[in-house]
C-alpha cells in the first residue's frame, strides 16, 4: 500500500467525516427525537432537553403496545417468509438461467425486469378487490404474495449473476477425486453459491421490510398490518396530539435490525447489489 | 319406522349434537369487534367493562383504526363495500356517517333503542348522527371547539370573552395591535374544512344548500355573503401573518404549541388542549403560570349580533349492516354510551360526552372546569355538510381554500364552487 | 433443490448434482455446445421451465392479472360505495383524467422530481463511488457501512426523520441553519411548493444515492486500470482522464443506473404521502392514483390513472432503450 502523506491523511479524514455525517445525521436525529418528552418535542433542539424512555415504554408496554407489537411480529414474519420463498424460487430460476440453454430464458429475464419497474400503486386496487373476494385480504399470505413481486425480480438477477461466476468444473474435479455427486455438490458448489444466496436474501429482506403501499392498502387489523403502515395509527395522548415520539421510537426499533445487518454484512450487500444490476 | 330405529336415530342425534355443543361451549359467547379511533386507551377500557356487564352474552373486542378521520373512513368504507361481516360496531366521525348510511352499510337503529339513546343528548350530536331524518348512529361523545385566550392579551385589548362574546374582527385586531399570533388551523387537512364550515355557518350560511341531494344536483352556498365573510377572515389572517409562519401547516397540535408560546393570544381548538397543557406543566416543560393565564369562551362570532355556530366533532357508534350479531351489537353500543362511561371517558381521555347528564359528574367538573361552556357550545354547534359525498366536498374545500394567504373573498368562493361542482359531476380530479 | 433435477436431463455438468453416478464425467464442459440432439434441447428446455416456471408464474400472476383488471375497471364509472350505479362509459375516464390540469400538474411534479433527483444522485453517487474506489482499505469498510445505512432504512422512516427535522414546530434545521440566507426560525418548509419539494427530493436523494453509487462503483471497477495509468503517463490531467478514459468506459453502468433510478423515482409515493400528502402542489402521480381509487373509492377513475401511470413507465423505458440505447442485457446480467 502507498504511504500517505499527512495532507492526504487529513483529506481522507475530512472526506470520511463528511460522508458519515451526511449518511447518518437523519438517523441520529430521529434517534434523538425518540428520546424526547412529548411536551418537549417543539423546543426546536436537536438533542432532548431531558432524556426519557417514555416513547419506548408507550410502544412496548404502554398504550401503543397492542398496535406496535403485533405489527412488529407481522413485519418480521411476513418479510422473512417472503424473503425465504423469493430466494428459493429465485435460486431455482437463476440456476436454470445460468446453467441451462432453453427458449424463454430471455422472456423470464425480461419479465423480471418488467415486474421490477411496475408501478405498485397501479395494481393495489385490483389486488384489494381480488383479495377480499378470495379471503386473502388482511392476511399474511395476502402480503407475502405481492411482496414476491417486489423481491423476486432482483433476487433472480442477483443470483443469476452469482451463479454465472461459479466455476462449475470444480464439481467434476471433486467427483474425479472420488466424491459422490452429492458430496461434490455440497463441498464444491454450496460454499461458492451460499454467499450469493445469502446476499440475495439480505437484499430481498430489505425490500420486503421497506414496503408501505401494500401494507396500508391490503391490511386493516393487527392480524397482518406491518410496521410502516402501523406508524400512521399511532396517536398522542389524545386524538389531536402528534404522535411524534411514538413514531420516532418505533422508527428506531425497525431501523436497528437494518443497521445491524449492514454492519455485519456490508461487503456482501455491496457485492450483491452491484452484481445483480451490472455484471461485474 | 320401528321404535328401535327411532331410538338409534335419537342416539345418533345426541352423539352428533354433543360434540357440537361442547364445541360451542368452548368457543364461548360471540365476540363483537368494535373498530375504534385511536385514543388514550379509554375505549379499550369501556369494552372490557361492557364485556363484564354482558355477563357471558357477548365479548367486546377492539380493533384500532388509523389516526386521521379520512383514513378511518377509507378503511371502513372499503370493508363495508365488501360486505365485511367482522365489523360489528364502529366509532365514526360524524361527517362520514351519511356516506356509509346512504348505501345501507349501517344497520338501522330500532325505534325503541333510538328513543333511549337520544334522551338528554346535546343537539349537535343528534344532528350529526341523523341522516334523512333517521337516527343511523348512536351518539357517544361530542366534541366542539372553544375560543381559548390568554387573559393577559385579552385584557390588554380591553376584551373579556367570558362575559361578552367576541368577534373574529376583535381578536384579529387585538393580535395585530399586540404583535401576537392567532391560533387557527390552516393546514391542508380536515381541520381546515372545520374552520371554513364554522365560519360560513356562523355567518348564517351553509357550505351545502341541499346536502341530501345526489352528487350532480348538490348546490354549494359559498357564493354568498356568508361565504365571502368567511373568505375575508381566513384571507386576512393569512395575508397579514396573524396566524404566524406556521399557519399553512398548522394542525390542532401545532396551533396549541403556538398558543403556549409567549406570542400566543387567541386560539380556536378542541378541549384536548386543556389536558395537554396541564400535562406539559407537570412535565416541567411549561411554566405553571401559563395555566392561570388561559381563559375560555364560546367560539368567536362573525357578526357581533349573531350567535356563532362552533364546529362539531366527536364520535358516534355505527352498527355494521353485515354483522352476524346486530342485536348484540346494539346492546353493546348502548352499554358503551351510558352517561357513566361517557363521564369517565371525558375525565380520563378528555373527550366530552354527548349526554348532557355526564357533564354534572364531579370528576368531569374537576378535570374540565370549562365543562359548562363545552355543553353550551355543543348545543349551538353546526355539523359539517352531511352528504354521502362529504369526502369530495371537504377535499375540494381544502384544495381551494389553501394556503390561507391566497384566500380572497372575490375569487375563492366562486373558484371552490366551480371546482367542487366539477368534481362531483365526475368532470375533474381531486 | 438440485436433487429435483431428473436424471439424464442432459449429459452436461448439472447432472453431476443428481445422485446417479455419471458414467462419463468428461463431457460436462460442453454444455453450450449446441448439440444436434433435439431431444436433449427439449429436455433442457423442460427442465429450465420446471425450475424457472414457478418464479415466472408468480411474477406474472401478481402483476399482469391486476393491470388487466385495472384496465377493465378503468372503462367503467364505478364508485365503491355506490356499486349499483356502476356503468360502462368507454374511455370517458381517460378523457376526464387527461383533460384535467390536476393530472398534468402531478405529471410535471413527478417528472421534475425524477429529473432533479436522478441528476443530483448521479453526481453525488459518482463522487461517493470515486471516494469508495480510491479509499484505503481501512476506510473503505467504514464508508460502505455508512452509506448502506440510508439504503437499508425504511423509506417511511426516512420520510419521518426528514419531516421532523424540517418541521417548523419540532425541527432543528431552522435553528441550526439560520445563518443561511433565507433560512430562519419562521421558515415553514412545508408551506410552499418549492421548499416542500426540496425537502422531499432531499430525502429521496439521501435514501437512494447509495444504490446508484454502488452501481457506479461497480462500473468504476470495470475501467481498465492500465488505460488510466497510460493516460496518466501521457500527462493527462485528472479531468482529462475522467472525461476521456473513465466515463466512456462506464457508459453502460451509468445508463443502467440512470434508468433504474428514474423508473424508481417516477413511482415516488411514501415520502410525499408522509410529508405533505400532496399539499402545496406536491401531488405526484402515484399519490393521485392512491387518492382517487383508495381515498375517494372512485375505482373507475383511479384505475384509469393507474393504467396511465403504467404507460408512463413503459414510455420511459422505451425512450431509454431506443433513444439512449441503454444496454439492458448488461442489466440482466447477460453482458
Amino acid at each position: 500500500m502507498r504511504t500517505l502523506t499527512t495532507r492526504m491523511k487529513v483529506g481522507w479524514a475530512v472526506i470520511t467525516v463528511v460522508v458519515m455525517v451526511w449518511a447518518l445525521l437523519p438517523v441520529v436525529s430521529i434517534i434523538a427525537t425518540s428520546f424526547k418528552l412529548p411536551s418537549q418535542l417543539n423546543l426546536g433542539t436537536f438533542w432532548p432537553k431531558t432524556w426519557t424512555t417514555t416513547n419506548y415504554e408507550q410502544i412496548f408496554v404502554g398504550s401503543a403496545k397492542d398496535l406496535f407489537l403485533p405489527a412488529l411480529r407481522n413485519s418480521i414474519g411476513i418479510s422473512l417468509i417472503a424473503t425465504f420463498v423469493a430466494v428459493v424460487l429465485a435460486t431455482l430460476a437463476a440456476y436454470a438461467i445460468a446453467r441451462l440453454d432453453f427458449r424463454g430464458k430471455r422472456l423470464i429475464l425480461t419479465t423480471a425486469l418488467g415486474v421490477s419497474i411496475f408501478p405498485v400503486i397501479s395494481i393495489v386496487t385490483p389486488l384489494f378487490n381480488l383479495w377480499r373476494s378470495i379471503g386473502l385480504y388482511d392476511t399474511w399470505l395476502g402480503l407475502i404474495i405481492p411482496y414476491l413481486s417486489l423481491t423476486l425480480p432482483i433476487s433472480i438477477w442477483t443470483l443469476a449473476a452469482f451463479f454465472r461466476q461459479i466455476p462449475w468444473e470444480l464439481e467434476q474435479a471433486a467427483q474425479v477425486d472420488g466424491a459422490t455427486p452429492w458430496q461434490a455438490f455440497r463441498k464444491a458448489i454450496v460454499p461458492l453459491a451460499a454467499p450469493g444466496v445469502f446476499t440475495t436474501a439480505l437484499i430481498a429482506f430489505f425490500i420486503a421490510w421497506n414496503d408501505f403501499v401494500y401494507g396500508i392498502s391490503l391490511t386493516s387489523t393487527s392480524a397482518a398490518r406491518p410496521v410502516p403502515a402501523a406508524l400512521a395509527f399511532f396517536t398522542g395522548a389524545s386524538q389531536f396530539e402528534e404522535p411524534t415520539g411514538a413514531i420516532s421510537a418505533a422508527a428506531v426499533v425497525v431501523t436497528v435490525p437494518v443497521v445491524i445487518l449492514v454492519l455485519l454484512f456490508q461487503r456482501q450487500i455491496v457485492s450483491g447489489l452491484t452484481q445483480g444490476a451490472v455484471k461485474g | 319406522m320401528g321404535r328401535r330405529t327411532r331410538h338409534l336415530a335419537a342416539v345418533a342425534a345426541v352423539a352428533v349434537a354433543l360434540p357440537l355443543a361442547a364445541c360451542a361451549a368452548e368457543s364461548g359467547p360471540p365476540t363483537l369487534t368494535w373498530y375504534i379511533n385511536p385514543d388514550n386507551g379509554g375505549q379499550v377500557e369501556i369494552a372490557a367493562r361492557c364485556t363484564q356487564e354482558a355477563d357471558g352474552r357477548y365479548r367486546l373486542a377492539t380493533e384500532v383504526l388509523p389516526r386521521d378521520a379520512a383514513s378511518q373512513r377509507e378503511q371502513l368504507a372499503r370493508r363495508l363495500a365488501a360486505k365485511d361481516s367482522s365489523i360489528d360496531i364502529m366509532s365514526l366521525d360524524p361527517p362520514f356517517i351519511p356516506e356509509l348510511a346512504e348505501p345501507g352499510f349501517l344497520a338501522p337503529i330500532p325505534k325503541d333503542v333510538a328513543q333511549k339513546v337520544t334522551t338528554d343528548v346535546v343537539q349537535g350530536a343528534l344532528d350529526g348522527a341523523t341522516w334523512k331524518d333517521e337516527l343511523v348512529a348512536i351518539p357517544f361523545w361530542a366534541n366542539t371547539q372553544l375560543l381559548w385566550y390568554r387573559k393577559s392579551v385579552a385584557e390588554a385589548a380591553g376584551l373579556d370573552p367570558a362575559k361578552e362574546p367576541v368577534t373574529w374582527q376583535q381578536i384579529m385586531d387585538a393580535a395585530k395591535e399586540q404583535g401576537k399570533v392567532l391560533g387557527v388551523q390552516g393546514a391542508k387537512a380536515e381541520s381546515l374544512t372545520v374552520w371554513v364550515n364554522a365560519l360560513v355557518e356562523s355567518a348564517g350560511g351553509h357550505v351545502l344548500e341541499n346536502p341530501e341531494a345526489p352528487a350532480d344536483e348538490l348546490r354549494l352556498g359559498l357564493e354568498s355573503d356568508a361565504g365571502r365573510a368567511a373568505a375575508e377572515i381566513i384571507g386576512t389572517i393569512g395575508r397579514e401573518g396573524l396566524g404566524g409562519a406556521g399557519l399553512p401547516t398548522a394542525d390542532e397540535n401545532a396551533t396549541m404549541t403556538v398558543f403556549q408560546r409567549d406570542s400566543g393570544s387567541f386560539m380556536v381548538n378542541w378541549p384536548f388542549v386543556w389536558s395537554a397543557t396541564n400535562a406539559a406543566v407537570e412535565d416541567g416543560t411549561l411554566d405553571a403560570s401559563l395555566v392561570d393565564d388561559i381563559g375560555w369562551a364560546l367560539y368567536p362570532r362573525v357578526d357581533a349580533d349573531t350567535e356563532s355556530r362552533p364546529p362539531y366533532g366527536g364520535i358516534s357508534l355505527g352498527i355494521g349492516a353485515f354483522s352476524e350479531h346486530v342485536d348484540l351489537a346494539l346492546e353493546a353500543a348502548q352499554c358503551i354510551v351510558t352517561p357513566e362511561n361517557q363521564a369517565e371517558y371525558f375525565a380520563t381521555n378528555g373527550n366530552p360526552p354527548a349526554s348532557t347528564k355526564a357533564y354534572d359528574d364531579p370528576a368531569v367538573r374537576k378535570a374540565f372546569p370549562m365543562a359548562d361552556v363545552i355543553r353550551e357550545s355543543l348545543e349551538q354547534a353546526a355539523p359539517r355538510p352531511q352528504t354521502p359525498y362529504y369526502n369530495e366536498v371537504s377535499t375540494g374545500l381544502q384544495e381551494t381554500w389553501h394556503p390561507p394567504a391566497d384566500v380572497d373573498p372575490d375569487t375563492t368562493p366562486r373558484r371552490s364552487t366551480d371546482f367542487i361542482t366539477a368534481v362531483l359531476r365526475g368532470e375533474a380530479l381531486l | 433443490m438440485t436433487t429435483s433435477i431428473p436424471p439424464g436431463a442432459g449429459a452436461d455438468a448439472r447432472s453431476r448434482t443428481t445422485p446417479e453416478p455419471d458414467p462419463d464425467p468428461g463431457t460436462g464442459t460442453t454444455r453450450r455446445g449446441r448439440p444436434r440432439l433435439s431431444d436433449r434441447a427439449r429436455d433442457e428446455a423442460r427442465l429450465g421451465w420446471w425450475l424457472a416456471g414457478p418464479a415466472f408464474v408468480v411474477m406474472v400472476a401478481v402483476t399482469i392479472y391486476p393491470i388487466l383488471q385495472a384496465f377493465y375497471d378503468s372503462l367503467f364509472s364505478y364508485r365503491l360505495t355506490a356499486p349499483d350505479e356502476r356503468a360502462f362509459n368507454g374511455g370517458e375516464n381517460y378523457v376526464v383524467v387527461l383533460s384535467d390540469p390536476v393530472w398534468w400538474q402531478a405529471f410535471a411534479v413527478t417528472a421534475l422530481i425524477t429529473v432533479v433527483t436522478v441528476l443530483v444522485e448521479l453526481v453525488l453517487g459518482f463522487l461517493l463511488a470515486l471516494v469508495m474506489h480510491r479509499a484505503i482499505q481501512r476506510l473503505r469498510g467504514v464508508l460502505r457501512t455508512a452509506i448502506l445505512v440510508p439504503y437499508g432504512i425504511i423509506t417511511v422512516v426516512s420520510a419521518f426523520a426528514w419531516f421532523y427535522a424540517f418541521d417548523i414546530s419540532s425541527g432543528f434545521v431552522n435553528h441550526w441553519f439560520d445563518w443561511v440566507p433565507g433560512v430562519d426560525p419562521d421558515l415553514n418548509w412545508f408551506a410552499h411548493q418549492g421548499t416542500s419539494l426540496a425537502v422531499i427530493m432531499a430525502s429521496e436523494i439521501w435514501k437512494t444515492t447509495p444504490f446508484i453509487s454502488l452501481l457506479l462503483l461497480a462500473g468504476l471497477s470495470q475501467v481498465p486500470g492500465e488505460l488510466e495509468e497510460a493516460a496518466e503517463v501521457d500527462g493527462a490531467t485528472w479531468a482529462q482522464r475522467l472525461q476521456r478514459v473513465v466515463l466512456p468506459n462506464m457508459k453502460a453502468a451509468i445508463m443502467v443506473a440512470v434508468l433504474f433510478r428514474a423508473l424508481d423515482a417516477f413511482r415516488i409515493f411514501d415520502n410525499v404521502f408522509i410529508m405533505t400528502n400532496g399539499a402545496n402542489g406536491t401531488t405526484v402521480l402515484s399519490l393521485l392514483a392512491y387518492r382517487t381509487s383508495i381515498g375517494r373509492l372512485e375505482i373507475g377513475l383511479g384505475s384509469a390513472i393507474s393504467v396511465l401511470l403504467f404507460f408512463c413507465v413503459i414510455g420511459i423505458c422505451f425512450i431509454a432503450i431506443k433513444l439512449f440505447k441503454v444496454d439492458l442485457a448488461s442489466a440482466r446480467g447477460e453482458g
